[in-house]
């Protein structure tokens, strides 16, 4: 497939995802039409009025749209939509996983929230919906019981993206790579010769060293699990993005492929290390098996909540200097909003900066820990040359 | 039992966990396939090649010294060779130019003997001629003076006991 082929094909899928909800179909019915009214409150009431609607969820909902709140929490959390405030909300399709009154197992497939609330699903308002429906969880109609969501959400949006801006850079680079630009000659071009310094950092830095004559083998993977991960983070922040690397489902994925990978390559060696650790007494063996294999758990663990961790705390951190403003607005009048505003900015541009580093080092950090499990596990140990008392 | 999403940051999801693992699995497979593939074996492609051109200066530069120490070696050695050829030259031109002067020498030595001897006789043969005329005036004038007196054998005999006498002093 030529690379111009390429582009037409991601062309297109972007237009599917952007046309969205509500486009297709005999129902043509604007996700928007709530939200823009929302949206337009939000604007005339000018701070935050998050305790009136907090307090009183359930009396609010339905009738009129209630003020959102600027909550980091909220903002930073999946959801069903991409939010692109104050321009409205857009709906990404529902897919319920259902069994059925009869039985039968099936998928309920609507293009947004909205027809799947026409279809007899309710929003529940009780719980955590900060009064929209559309952060609510859905009931389904009573004659269905939803067993899996699969629903997309804007994580995983962001989490396509990021695989596609991969694809078409990656593709194309080795397209040129192909064609002999980088092979004979030097690499030309910003773009291969950033990615070409990254690949090697990957491999000369991370994989080397760690996996030794393994690297080969697992070098696509820790290549894909770095690139993707920098994409997630760095794509969370443009302005109406998500950080799909903020999710610890996400997180949790990518550390499980680091677990997987870890343990079917184990050596010998390795399961011996863990199931009857040597060079410690028999009396102490019992205490170290089960830490042994409490440690093959506990490392992906942290791995996944490292990651999501370090990319939630960013967001959170800049959303609550902004919120900062409106805080001292609520409490000192518009002087103290404004007031605080210029500090807050300060603040939440260094924090930006610092995420745009944190966004690098997090991508380093789960791609040579991974390559440092992984290593442990699966390269060949030479106890000659570790324990110097045997070569005597 | 409902596995819809709800706030919280922990909140459960299955279903996106199958969706990511279904995108990063392809992610990984079309990645390794059509990009890592390529792009890893080019980079190591033109490592080796990148080793390969350094030896191969490595190697020419050793042997560019070698043959520049050659050089010097044979350019020093032509020198002294020259030096040597000039000298025996030298030396050859200069016994040739003795041995000449020496011929030279005896050439002319040669010639003055020959000189010498040619004047040697010269100066014999015009004393015997001297001698002769000598003798014959004397007898002429003996002859004349004696006419009569002595026969002509005599008067030879006691001229030529004369001069005998006259070249033994």
């Amino acid at each position: 497939m030529t690379p111009r082929k390429l582009h037409l094909l991601v062309l297109l899928a972007l237009a599917m995802i952007s046309a969205g909800p509500g486009r297709v179909g005999a129902t043509v019915m604007s996700p928007w039409y709530q939200d823009e009214a929302r949206a337009v409150e939000h604007e005339e009431s000018g701070s935050l009025e998050a305790g009136q609607v907090s307090s009183e969820p359930g009396q609010e909902a339905g009738e009129h749209a209630p003020v959102e709140k600027l909550d980091p929490v909220h903002h930073g959390i999946d959801s069903n939509y991409l939010d692109f405030e104050p321009f409205g909300k857009l709906q990404l399709p529902r897919i319920f996983f259902v069994r059925r009154a009869d039985g039968s197992m099936g998928l309920d497939m609507y293009r947004s929230t909205l027809i799947a609330m026409e279809d007899g699903y309710t929003p529940d308002m009780e719980e955590g919906a900060h009064g929209a429906y559309l952060d609510a969880e859905m009931v389904p109609p009573l004659n269905r019981e939803v067993i899996i969501d699969f629903s997309i959400t804007k994580h995983l949006v962001f989490a396509w993206i990021s695989m596609l801006i991969m694809l078409l850079v990656f593709i194309g680079l080795a397209n040129r790579y192909k064609r002999g630009i980088g092979r004979e000659t030097e690499p030309k071009g910003i773009l291969q010769n950033m990615m070409e310094s990254l690949i090697l950092f990957v491999r000369d830095e991370i994989a080397r060293p760690n996996l030794g004559a393994k690297t080969d083998k697992y070098l696509p993977y820790l290549l894909t699990a770095f690139f993707f991960i920098l994409t997630c983070n760095l794509l969370g922040l443009f302005p109406y993005s998500a950080t799909a690397t903020s999710n610890i489902m996400i997180t949790g994925v990518l550390a499980s492929f680091t677990f997987v990978l870890t343990q079917s390559g184990g050596t010998k060696e390795y399961w011996k290390h863990i199931f009857w650790p040597p060079g410690v007494p028999v009396m102490v063996k019992p205490i170290l098996i089960p830490v042994e294999i409490l440690g093959l758990f506990t490392r992906p663990f942290a791995l996944a909540i490292r990651l999501f961790a370090n990319m939630t705390a960013g967001h959170l951190v800049i959303l609550s200097l902004i919120g900062l403003i409106f805080t001292f607005g609520d409490l000192f009048g518009s002087i103290g909003g404004y007031g605080v505003a210029p500090i807050s900015v300060a603040f939440s541009l260094f924090i930006y900066l610092l995420e745009l580093l944190v966004a690098l080092i997090q991508a380093y950090v789960f791609t040579m820990l991974s390559a440092l499990f992984i290593g442990m596990a699966v390269k060949e140990h030479q106890h000659e040359q570790v324990d110097p008392v045997s070569n005597h | 039992m409902t596995m819809v999403i709800a706030a919280g940051l922990l909140e459960p999801n299955v279903g996106l966990i199958v969706w990511i693992s279904i995108t990063f699995l392809a992610l990984l497979l079309l990645l390794r396939r059509f990009a890592w593939g390529p792009i890893t074996s080019a980079l190591s492609a033109r490592e080796a090649g990148i080793k390969e051109s350094l030896e191969q200066a490595e190697r020419a530069l050793s042997e560019a010294k070698e043959i520049q120490v050659e050089n010097t070696r044979a350019r020093r050695e032509a020198g002294a060779s020259a030096q040597r050829v000039l000298r025996e030259a030298r030396d050859g031109a200069e016994r040739l130019r003795s041995v000449e002067i020496d011929k030279t020498k005896d050439k002319i030595l040669h010639m003055q003997e020959m000189a010498r001897q040619e004047i040697e006789r010269e100066k014999d043969s015009a004393l015997d001629s001297l001698r002769m005329e000598v003798a014959d005036l004397a007898i002429t004038a003996a002859e004349k003076i004696l006419k009569e007196s002595l026969d002509k054998g005599r008067q030879q005999k006691i001229v030529a006991d004369f001069l005998g006498d006259l070249s033994k002093n």
